[in-house]
């Protein structure tokens, strides 16, 4: 059993280096959490099933499925250098998500089987397109008040 | 949507989600009302899965294969379970917030679930 030490809890400084899971930080990153998991899920299946059915479609979804995990990983650990990551990982995912959404729409052959970047995430809510918008707009939020 | 089992969950869920979303707006913090809610809603996934998978087990199967039915099954009661636990680290109204996503999150997985087999019609 610990000696009683001082009492006041730990309270998250202005900006410590796991502020980007704190906050508006801690729905963020718990949706995207939920996304990797959705993602990768998904194109874990479909490449494991039926790959020869869409296989540039199950890619893609594989890759959104790392970008995801990547992104939720580096906003959870918050350093420095994971805050990098994770700007280039909402960008890539933001490119990601405009451009697999248009080839989508301008392609359907090529996409048999919906993606989580299938028509800019409109299976998910388009819930896909807006996420990394709300990503990069929390990293810059927390690097100006750094 | 046939099959009461189905809807009680969905609107279960989204009753977590409004009851955990007025809580954020109103700048709370999670506390124990908001932990027994989403305890009950866990319960009444964990009928839900249950009796899928009991029908899978008497032999039942959904038309486009099992995979996507076996993670749902998965992902389902672990939800409301992570959510509680990582929307307890947070000392703000954003505890809640999480609470609220993963209530409507809860009611989307079981609307697909039910499309993918509509087997539980009790």
């Amino acid at each position: 059993m610990a000696s009683p030490g001082p009492v006041a809890p730990p309270e998250p400084a202005l900006s410590p280096p796991d502020s980007t899971r704190t906050g508006p930080g801690r729905l963020l990153v718990a949706v995207y959490a939920l996304f990797a998991l959705a993602a990768s899920a998904r194109a874990g299946v479909q490449i494991a099933t039926k790959f020869d059915d869409a296989p540039t479609a199950y890619l893609l979804s594989a890759f959104a499925g790392v970008v995801y995990i990547l992104a939720t990983v580096t906003l959870a650990i918050g350093s420095p250098m994971a805050r990098r990551i994770a700007v280039l990982s909402c960008s890539v995912e933001l490119v990601g998500v405009l451009a697999v959404g248009t080839w989508s729409l301008a392609d359907p052959a090529t996409f048999p089987d919906a993606t989580v970047w299938s028509g800019y995430g409109s299976g998910y809510g388009f819930v896909p397109l807006v996420l990394p918008v709300f990503g990069l707009l929390w990293l810059r939020r927390l690097a100006k008040r750094a | 949507m046939s099959g009461v089992l189905p809807t009680t969950v969905i609107v279960a869920g989204l009753v977590l989600a409004g009851y955990a979303g007025v809580m954020s707006a109103r700048d709370r913090r999670m506390d124990v009302p908001l932990l027994i809610a989403v305890g009950v809603v866990e319960v009444i996934v964990l009928v839900l899965v249950g009796l899928v998978v009991g029908k899978l087990a008497g032999g039942g199967r959904p038309a486009g294969g099992s995979a996507t039915l076996i993670g749902y099954l998965i992902a389902m009661p672990i939800v409301p379970v992570a959510a509680a636990f990582w929307g307890l680290l947070e000392r703000t109204r954003w505890g809640p917030a999480v609470i609220a996503a993963a209530g409507l999150v809860m009611a989307v997985l079981v609307v697909r679930l039910h499309q993918i087999w509509p087997v539980i019609h009790v």
